[in-house]
């Protein structure tokens, strides 16, 4: 691993990427440690995660108490039961990790976290100035630079379009968003799809490059290498667009077809069929090597859901639902768990087909690491003080960690560990030596608990 | 541009020396190093820096070995050592005056050969603007030396970055400011577009915004977004929503899209219209023959509602949720029609049902949409029509209108061509559609492209708009041709939107101009130019472009002498009439006092010179707070010192001996004496006219006594003509007694006035928000004598060092830090210099239970090793330990430990009365500390504490010199040289000899020759 010296000298242009825009920031991006590319997946959902839903059901009586009591303990999932929503996941539970007792009290909870979740810091109900820091995916993205760099996707409020998302490429700044499968689609492969739009784009930045050009006569000492520094940023956009018009043909094959009924935003689309079709782009643009770091926002309150097993002709609310308030007839349990079991089809989808594409002496899942967890903590009115995650990773991953039922220590005791926490150890584990990411929490700082770095437990 | 760094150096008392044996540059292209030289370094260094075990790996007897650029990175690190006085140690010998000169010089000389001095661009970063020699600045030395700043561009700061947006968008943001509306600058959303800002400042304390930061590829490539959405935003909202106004937006668009716009508004209104009457306007056309061309109806299959298990239990959603859903999938408006014909009012709900399925069938909605609202229907309709009868509907039952003659002959003639056996209605229309289209692009292909005259009248308005000047003659023709360019690309539309994106992607959107102009004078020196100047003025004062006379002075040739330099600057610091919002945090966390009518710069040099904004971004606990809402207190804090700042600046009378040690402050308190003491008033009428009754004994009936009075008063959520109302905290009688209590406490141990914080704990402020600001400044809710009047005395309190937003502004999250209140003293008011921690530092201070934290950082810090350094800073910032971290005034340290811990704390539970905090044991806090570096031997010595510290900064000739300094930097952009120097004496004086006068400063500073003067970059 990279000395925290080594890190910053190697990545004094990735400081300039706090002010990068939305989809650029590899170009400046930090080299990474390690040749070997990773993939990561955030998949955030709404509503909260349960702990006890995601519990196994055939733990031991001295399990079940300590998980009760949320005390420390592990469990090799290839002993037990996966709970129903999980079980699409069944054939790959070796791959898997139910991570539990993480809190996120830093971040925002109840209803809505936003950018928080990610960014461990308090939201103020997601204005711009209260970003604190650029979130973890944007982070990892730097890490392992990629023609898009990132790629966030987003059913969040039932949006279309490209909208505002949560991630964040830089403090008080706000990415931006796909919100239907066929937006994204033609955004992610518009060097295919759209060839004239990115010619378009190159013809302006020409006309700028040969103005900017005419400056660089009479000026000297720094504003001339200010000058020349100008020229090579338009410079580099134009690589970038002519990357992707080279490699056009190799992202051409793995263009992902999706249904008319997803044309002009799909209104008519029902749930699982936008879930598959944002997850065929989602996997195409990966295998295509466009993006290595995807945030998808499954859901959120606001998001509309049709066509479930049960409520197959009903519109559902998340909101709704959240307070037990059913539709159909079907009680809103039920429903929160087909919700959850859509999702775990499209992770199930996601592994599926990673695992077909070949890569180094295994396939590119080897090298995924994906993360499914609430935005907002435990409850549909989430407080924080839980915020479990369901971790599926390939062999390569960096992390110790595989086919466990891990509980960590709960908040305010010893050894208890935070998002922060777990977000540190992703960075660490990929070559940002960071000391720790994100606020702290008050409550182990009140006690005087430690509460940085990495979860030494989960290191490889 | 070069700095003068071996002058600078030549002064130092140490030198590193190293040892370079004579050929050691003479490989290659390399000169020999000088006899005189190498004899200077043969004396001195070699002990330590020779050989494998070179103290620092920096073996300079190996240098020879070197490449050309491990050469240069060598004498690099030489060339800072000897410049920032790092070696050799203390203890070690001294070369001679001479030696040192001739090391420095010949040091300077060889890197810049190479252009390799890495020095010279740090010099001109804002933390190494002290290494300066102070003395010699205001010496008078130097005064003689002509003052001048280089040509320059200077990048937009975020707060210039959104004004430009605000007027290139027309933003009007409207803001609270003394209980009146008012357009505010500063607001940064513009309809449906915010853009993201590229330009923000480092979040340091001290002056932030510097003329030496470049444009980047991140900040090129965020503005392509952000130009994409501004050029949709202009031709998609703003010239379509000005178009018909006196003051067209942008007109050359407008003409340009005439008809373009003329055949969409036309192709609008036939869609809405067709949209809504196509079933109307076909039975019209086709009589009876109209069903028999419609599909076959096919309704759509509902799923069936299953009984529920044994022991299920079902929570229906309610009806709003369905309204809302209903909406969303466009059903709505449909049911409605149906429920609101008194002829259907008969029709079971199933009919109801089905006439609307059949009706969105007919129209050729997606079959899910209509499973989706039938599904409703079926599931809520009875609740829609007993809440139709109930409370209304917006929806109004419509009224069949048929367009214009001539508009229904088109339309008639259009569906009579299109329509086809079996067509549901969307396709009627779709079809409809296409073919007015096309009539419509081959009209406008006829018409022709736009003339050389009309896209060159485009090009002068958006470049007005955008770049706010006229293009030249060149530039209008290669503008001209771009765009005609990119229109046979991508059409009008599309072209225009391209032009908006290449004007705000030059490089003169991101950069300030500030070059000379004219004939220079003996020294090389030009004026600025007349443009420049005025956006140099305005951009010092505001973070606008020129205003108008500003603009007409430069124009009309008003702007060319000083003495028009200080005319247009006293102007602009006495205008009174605009309104800036001061905080965009407090903005964005919706936060109501947040507005100063003062040229917003003059404020903001003072926060970011203290930094104590920085406070909103310190995570604090609520629980060691001792109540919630810390979010709105803190909010208030921050507000309130900026509340001070501006009162002392208004004043303008010894404005930093005031700021340092003011006895007056605000606590929960808008400016408005009038407005807090009426608010007084009333609570004390409150409690006179309740405190000799049983009140606590009331039951409800009892208030109809009191009818007439409460009426007038108004007590929070108390209606004598509503007893049985209730809130989530109570009833009415419940919420009576619980505001007795609180206006009680405010008022039963001889307060002489009320704090006009809620009457209980509520959602909401009844007056106004963030009270446990109070608890900042120790003062407890139940026992505040409160000050109608402010700023008024606080007790313990000295200026904003000891302010709590300063204090917390540096402190960490749980404890005080003496070392970086220290640090800031030494650098902002002593102009001092700290160097950084060295990497090799882990900076922990040791945990022990039994000490208080100033004992335990001295334990890590007061080794040889380190007090080199903190002996700048820790006795400074000792001094502050009568305060905690949220700036409360102590003469006890709390140990919170565990072990330590005494009794837990309340939980608040809705009584704002309460104090949350535990109780642990404590130590006495020792506030003595030292002041060094004043240069006054009057004022240094030991101090007893923060206030007596306060009193003697105050006092000191350096510091006000040294705030000035850092004036300079955030009024020029720069760090100040040595040819500076009379700006910075004349600036002192200007201060002096108006009675402390920050007005007096800055006029004095934006007429010196280094603002009013530019000289060539040397090549």
């Amino acid at each position: 691993m990279i000395n925290r010296r080594d890190f910053l000298a190697a990545s004094t242009l990735g400081a300039g990427a706090m002010a990068l825009a939305p989809a650029f920031n590899q170009v400046f991006a930090a080299p990474n440690a390690s040749s070997s590319p990773k993939r990561f997946i955030f998949i955030r959902k709404s509503s909260g995660i349960r702990p006890a839903e995601i519990a196994l059901r055939d733990f031991s009586d001295s399990d079940k108490t300590l998980d009760k009591n949320k005390e420390p303990f592990e469990a090799d999932l290839d002993k037990h039961e996966l709970p129903k929503w999980l079980r699409g996941l069944d054939t790959h539970k070796e791959h898997m990790t139910i991570l539990q007792g993480l809190s996120a009290k830093m971040s925002e909870n109840i209803h809505w976290s936003f950018s928080s979740v990610m960014g461990c810091f308090k939201s103020n109900r997601n204005t711009l100035s209260a970003i604190k820091r650029t979130t973890i995916d944007f982070e990892l993205a730097r890490l392992f630079p990629s023609p898009f760099g990132h790629v966030e996707l987003s059913f969040a409020g039932g949006r279309t379009g490209i909208v505002d998302g949560y991630s964040a490429p830089a403090p008080q700044t706000r990415n931006y968003c796909y919100a239907d499968p066929d937006t994204a689609r033609k955004e992610l492969f518009k060097s295919v799809l759209n060839p004239d739009a990115v010619s378009s784009d190159n013809d302006m930045l020409a006309f700028l490059q040969s103005r900017e050009g005419l400056r660089l006569s009479g000026v000297a000492g720094h504003e001339k290498k200010r000058q020349e520094m100008h020229l090579q940023s338009i410079d580099s956009i134009r690589e970038r667009n002519q990357k992707l018009i080279e490699i056009s043909e190799t992202i051409a094959k793995h263009l992902p077809e999706i249904d008319a009924v997803h044309a002009n935003g799909g209104k008519n689309a029902s749930t699982p069929e936008k879930q598959a079709a944002m997850t065929d782009v989602l996997v195409s643009s990966l295998i295509a090597g466009l993006t290595n770091v995807v945030t998808y926002t499954i859901d959120d309150l606001g998001t509309p859901i049709t066509g479930l097993p049960g409520n197959e002709t009903d519109r559902v609310g998340i909101h709704p639902l959240g307070h037990d308030e059913a539709f159909g007839g079907v009680p809103a349990w039920m429903t929160r768990e087909q919700i959850r079991i859509s999702h775990v089809n499209q992770i199930r989808t996601i592994i599926e087909r990673l695992k077909q594409v070949p890569e180094g002496n295994g396939t590119m899942f080897d090298n995924t690491m994906i993360m499914y967890f609430p935005e907002n903590g435990e409850t549909h009115h989430g407080v924080g003080k839980e915020s479990p995650f369901v971790i599926m990773a390939g062999s390569n991953c960096s992390l110790d960690m595989a086919g466990r039922y891990i509980r960590l220590p709960y908040l305010g005791n010893a050894g208890h560990k935070t998002l922060g926490n777990w977000y540190t150890t992703l960075l660490n584990a990929h070559g940002n030596p960071i000391e720790h990411y994100g606020d702290l929490d008050p409550e182990m700082a009140r006690k005087k608990l430690p509460q940085t770095g990495a979860i030494q437990q989960l290191m490889g | 541009m070069s700095v003068n760094v071996h002058y600078a150096a030549s002064s130092f008392l140490c030198a590193l020396v190293i040892l370079v044996s004579t050929d050691a540059f003479a490989q290659a292209d390399e000169p020999a190093i000088p006899q005189s030289i190498s004899k200077v370094l043969s004396g001195n260094c070699l002990d330590c820096h020779a050989g494998e075990s070179a103290e620092g790996d920096v073996r300079l007897d190996a240098i020879s070995e070197l490449n050309l650029s491990g050469r240069l990175e060598l004498l690099n690190r030489v060339q800072e050592q000897l410049y920032f006085q790092q070696m050799p140690p203390a203890d070690a010998k001294k070369p001679t005056t001479n030696e040192r000169t001739l090391l420095v010089d010949w040091v300077s000389r060889e890197l810049q050969k190479h252009n390799a001095s890495k020095l010279e661009q740090k010099l001109h970063r804002p933390e190494f603007g002290n290494y300066v020699d102070h003395d010699q600045l205001f010496s008078g030395e130097h005064a003689d030396l002509p003052g001048f700043t280089y040509d320059r561009r200077w990048l937009i700061s975020e707060y210039i970055f959104n004004a430009k947006f605000d007027r290139m968008l027309h933003g009007r943001t409207t803001w609270n400011y003394r209980g009146k509306r008012v357009t505010v600058f500063g607001g940064k959303r513009f309809h449906q577009l915010t853009p993201t800002n590229p330009f923000l400042l480092p979040t340091r304390t001290g002056v932030r915004y510097y003329a030496n930061t470049d444009l980047t590829g991140g900040h090129l490539s965020t503005m392509l977004t952000n130009a994409q959405k501004t050029a949709e935003m202009i031709t998609g909202y703003l010239v379509p929503r000005h178009r018909k106004s006196r003051d067209q937006y942008l007109p050359a668009i407008v003409k340009i899209m005439a008809l373009e716009d003329q055949h969409n508004a036309t192709l609008l209104t036939r869609r809405e219209f067709l949209e809504t009457n196509i079933a109307q306007v076909c039975q019209n056309l086709y009589g009876d023959q109209n069903n028999s061309l419609l599909p076959t109806f096919v309704p759509v299959v509902l799923k069936e509602v299953k009984e529920l298990a044994e022991g299920e239990t079902y929570k229906k959603a309610p009806i709003h949720v369905a309204q809302n859903m209903l909406s969303k999938l466009g059903g709505e408006d449909a049911m409605y029609q149906m429920l609101l014909q008194p002829e259907l009012n008969d029709l079971s709900n199933e009919e109801i049902r089905l006439r609307c399925e059949r009706q969105w069938f007919y129209n050729g909605d997606h079959e899910r949409t209509i499973q989706g609202r039938a599904t409703i229907l079926r599931d809520y309709l009875p609740e829609f029509r007993e809440r139709l009868k109930e409370k209304g509907t917006k929806i109004k039952l419509r009224i069949y209108k048929p367009l214009a003659d001539e508009e229904m002959a088109i339309i008639h003639t259009a569906i009579k061509a299109h329509r086809k056996q079996g067509d549901f209605y969307t396709a009627v229309i779709d079809r409809c559609m296409t073919h007015w289209e096309e009539d419509f692009r081959r009209d406008r292909v006829e018409a022709g492209p736009p003339s050389d005259e009309l896209l060159a009248e485009l090009v002068q308005q958006l470049s007005l708009q955008i770049l706010e000047r006229t293009p030249d003659s060149g530039e209008m023709s290669d503008y001209v041709a771009l765009v005609r360019s990119y229109q046979k690309k991508t059409g009008n539309l599309k072209a225009i939107q391209k032009l908006i994106q290449t004007l705000m992607l030059s490089s003169e959107f991101a950069y300030r101009q500030e070059f000379g102009s004219g004939k220079p004078d003996e020294h090389g020196r030009r004026m600025l130019s007349a443009r420049d100047a005025s956006y140099a003025i305005a951009y010092a004062l505001t973070d606008q472009s020129p205003d108008k006379e500003l603009a007409e002075a430069a124009a009309s040739g008003r702007l060319q002498t000083r003495e028009d330099y200080r005319r247009e600057i006293k102007r602009i610091l006495a205008r009174r009439d605009l309104h800036y919002l001061i905080d965009p945090n407090l903005t964005d966390r919706n936060y109501r006092d947040n507005v100063t009518n003062a040229p917003i710069r003059k404020l903001r040099f003072v926060r970011e010179f203290f930094g104590y904004p920085r406070a909103l971004t310190i995570f604090k606990d609520e629980k060691r707070f001792g109540g919630d809402r810390l979010g709105n207190a803190m909010n208030r804090l921050i507000n309130e010192a900026d509340r001070l700042v501006e009162y002392i600046l208004e004043n303008d009378q010894n404005v930093f001996e005031e700021l340092l040690t003011t006895e007056n402050f605000y606590v929960y308190h808008d400016g408005d004496n009038e407005r807090m003491q009426a608010a007084s008033d009333r609570i004390k009428r409150i409690y006179h006219h309740f405190r000799d009754t049983d009140w606590q004994n009331f039951k409800k009936e009892d208030l109809l006594d009191h009818r007439d009075f409460l009426k007038e008063v108004k007590m929070r959520s108390v209606d004598p003509d509503k007893l049985d109302a209730r809130n989530r905290q109570g009833n009415t009688i419940q919420l009576f007694k619980k505001s007795m209590t609180t206006i009680t406490a405010r008022l039963d141990k001889g307060q002489r006035e009320a704090a006009p914080y809620d009457l209980y704990r509520g959602y909401g402020n009844d007056f106004m928000s963030g009270y446990n600001v109070a608890k900042f400044f120790n003062f407890s809710l139940d026992n505040w004598d409160y000050q109608t009047i402010q700023p008024a005395r606080v007790a313990n309190r000295r200026g904003l060092l000891t302010h709590p937003a300063w204090l917390i502004a540096h402190a960490q999250n749980t404890e005080t830090d003496p070392v970086i209140r220290g640090k800031w003293i030494r650098e902002k008011l002593l102009a001092g210099t700290v160097p950084d921690v060295p990497i090799s530092v882990d900076a922990v201070i040791p945990e022990d239970h039994s000490k208080t934290l100033r004992h335990r950082l001295a334990q890590a810090t007061e080794t040889d090793y380190c007090w080199k350094c903190h002996r700048h800073m820790n006795p400074l910032g000792y001094a502050f330990e009568q305060y905690d971290d949220f700036g409360r005034y102590r003469d006890k340290e709390s140990l919170e430990y565990p072990d330590k811990l005494i009794s837990e704390g309340p939980e608040q539970r809705g009584n704002h009365l309460i104090d949350t905090r535990d109780v642990f044991e404590t130590l006495p806090v020792e506030t003595r500390g030292e002041l060094e570096g004043t240069g006054d031997d009057s004022l240094d010595g030991q101090v007893a504490g923060a206030m007596d510290l306060a009193e003697r900064l105050a006092k000191s000739e350096r510091v006000r010199q040294s705030i000035i300094r850092h004036a300079f930097r955030y009024f020029m952009g720069r760090n100040e040289r040595l040819s500076d120097s009379k700006t910075l004496i004349d600036a002192d004086q200007a201060y002096i000899n108006s009675n402390g006068s920050f007005d007096a400063l800055i006029v004095s500073l934006l007429t010196s020759d280094s603002f009013i003067y530019r000289k060539a970059i040397e090549k």
